[in-house]
């Protein structure tokens, strides 16, 4: 070994002074290292497989009408934005922790001045900006797909007006409005937004329940539970709170909402394959509740993680 | 409680830490009014069997556990406080690392939750790996890593934002002796710079070699504590080592202790023995340097 390094200088003065309490640098070098981690992992080769699946879409099922193609092409690419969203946003966040913890790793960060809370955040910013990243590129191969399919259609639907001599201006508008309908629009944007924040959702929980779980096969089971039941709070509304005053319903509805997230809020993807459009308040809604369970989880998981004896 | 220069670099006052016992479970005291000091500049071992106490005193002291009783303080600051771990530097048992890091990317990645950033960092990580000898490996992922390279990672890890305070967990546990020799020399550089160093291990020749001081536990308490030198001397007996020695120069040395008297008399004499590490490793380093 070389023993020529510098010397650490123990008269230097303590570092009291240079301590921030929270430190978005710190948290940013957790998530960067997260995202390095479960990218290193090959977890995105999941955005290959949805690369071959969307171009499979697109181009195996000509026989459909124009409409039906660009829609089917479009539901089996929000279902496997949807898969990858929900998947990794609960596997990779049960995994990190407990893994964290077995290896020691967690030992030798918390050991330097990472405040406990730091940590969580980072963790879960880092599954975050991998979900966000992963689902901006299956956006954009799905926009493109989508762009090139809505053309080819159109202009065979043209083609085929012309071939039966009924290309008139009004026919081929109405047909070029009908494929724009099922065609690329800003609220395919909206409803990949609405799986980011669902994903974001149902980390913050995964992130929770890690905290105070024995074994990541409990997280993962658990956080798949509560979203599955997170997706259909409507239902369990009307069965189970039926016959409960108003006021009972509300709190009763409001306690379920809490300790299980209320997924239907973020559902809009459906109608916007069937060519429906956001409106801006429906946006600005899903968005506040996402921010609202999100903080409301970290701040629970660090309450719980900061007792941990670790 | 400001810190001072005087100040003790570790200082445990009536720890106490209880396990509490789950679904019937009897609660376990892992350790039980424990007190030390541990002063600036030493390098202090805290030796005992497995179960006694050691790491949970030392995951106390770095905030990793919470106290049920009494309090253990670093450099004056609480160490429940975040901002007393600025200066410590801690290397756990059996160190894992982010597999998919390089051993620089590890540096760089603790360097930046120290706060350290841009071409400092950089250069105190190339500081760190030459220090522990890792330079070749330094692009190589942590995951390919031997046992011993793992360890040594952990101390450049650990001593990658110059603490004044580094605590060691069997930092030689696992590790060949030539590595555990690297690491005990490494520990020898740190106290001449004067890093305090609080180390447990399982190797007490080693120890010996390295603590000023040191604290012997048992079922969670202190037993003895004290410096080396004066906890192993033995009052009573003097040792003296002669080189080529005659017989008839010993014959007149047991000679002269009989004719003595008043007690004093010869227990033992003979060719003092070499350690079996210090044998394996002139063994070892002979073989190497044989080697084409």
């Amino acid at each position: 070994m070389n023993g020529e390094a510098t010397a650490p200088s123990p008269t230097r003065p303590p570092a009291a002074s240079r301590f921030v309490a929270f430190s978005p640098s710190r948290v940013w070098t957790l998530a960067t290292a997260t995202v390095t981690q479960l990218v290193r992992m090959k977890i995105l080769v999941f955005l290959l497989v949805f690369a071959a699946v969307v171009v499979a879409a697109g181009f195996v099922f000509p026989v459909m009408n124009p409409e039906q193609q660009l829609k089917l092409l479009k539901d089996v690419s929000f279902g496997a934005l949807q898969i990858f969203a929900i998947v990794i946003a609960i596997v990779s966040t049960a995994l990190l922790l407990p893994r964290d913890l077995e290896d020691r790793t967690l030992y030798t960060i918390l050991s330097k001045p990472v405040p406990r809370v730091e940590y969580l955040i980072g963790k879960l910013l880092g599954v975050l900006l991998l979900i966000g990243g992963g689902l901006f590129v299956m956006d954009a191969v799905l926009s493109a797909v989508l762009w090139m399919r809505q053309n080819m259609v159109l202009d065979a639907a043209i083609h085929s007006l012309e071939h039966e001599n009924k290309a008139t201006p009004e026919n081929i508008a109405a047909q070029t409005a009908a494929v724009a309908k099922q065609g690329l629009t800003w609220a395919l944007h909206a409803g990949v937004l609405a799986i980011f924040l669902k994903a974001a959702v149902v980390s913050a929980l995964a992130l929770l329940i890690s905290c105070f779980a024995s074994t990541t096969l409990f997280t993962i089971v658990t956080t798949f539970c509560l979203a599955i039941v997170g997706h259909g709070q409507q239902m369990l509304r009307e069965y189970f709170f039926h016959g409960f005053s108003a006021v009972g319903e509300k709190a009763a509805s409001s306690a379920l909402a809490i300790i299980c997230p209320d997924l239907g809020v973020f559902d809009i993807v459906e109608n916007i394959i069937k060519g429906a459009q956001p409106s801006g308040a429906d946006l600005l809604h899903m968005t506040f509740m996402a921010l609202l369970y999100v903080v409301g989880y970290v701040a629970v998981a660090h309450l719980v993680f900061v007792e941990k004896e670790l | 409680m400001p810190p001072s220069a005087s100040t003790s670099a570790v200082s445990v006052e009536n720890l106490t830490k209880v396990f509490k016992g789950h679904l019937g479970r009897k609660s376990f005291v892992a350790v039980r009014e424990l007190s030390f000091t541990v002063a600036a500049g030493e390098v202090y071992g805290l030796i005992g069997p497995n179960g006694s106490g050691k790491s949970t005193t030392m995951k106390v002291v770095l905030g990793l556990l919470a106290a049920d009783e009494g309090r253990t303080q670093i450099f004056g600051r609480d160490s429940t406080t975040v901002q007393s771990r600025q200066d410590v530097g801690f290397l756990p048992e059996n160190p894992y690392f982010y597999k998919h890091l390089t051993g620089m990317e590890t540096l760089l990645f603790y360097g930046r939750l120290c706060g350290l950033g841009g071409g400092r960092l950089r250069a105190r990580a190339r500081e760190m790996l030459a220090l522990t000898g890792l330079e070749d490996a330094a692009e190589r992922r942590v995951g390919g890593y031997s046992k011993g390279m793992l360890q040594r990672i952990g101390l450049a890890q650990a001593l990658i934002h110059e603490p004044r305070l580094l605590v060691l967990d069997e930092p030689t546990a696992g590790v060949d002796p030539a590595g555990s020799r690297k690491i005990r020399d490494l520990i020898i550089e740190f106290k001449q710079r004067g890093i305090t160093v609080l180390v447990t291990s399982h190797l007490l020749e080693q120890l010996q070699e390295v603590c000023d001081r040191v604290g012997i536990m048992s079922h969670g308490r202190m037993v003895r504590e004290g410096r080396l030198d004066e906890l192993i001397a033995v009052e009573n007996q003097t040792e003296i080592v002669l080189e080529e020695a005659s017989p008839e120069l010993l014959a007149r040395i047991r000679a002269l202790v009989a004719a003595e008297g008043g007690g004093s008399r010869v227990l033992q004499m003979g060719n003092p023995r070499t350690t079996l590490e210090r044998l394996f490793l002139k063994a070892t380093d002979d073989t190497s340097s044989d080697a084409p």
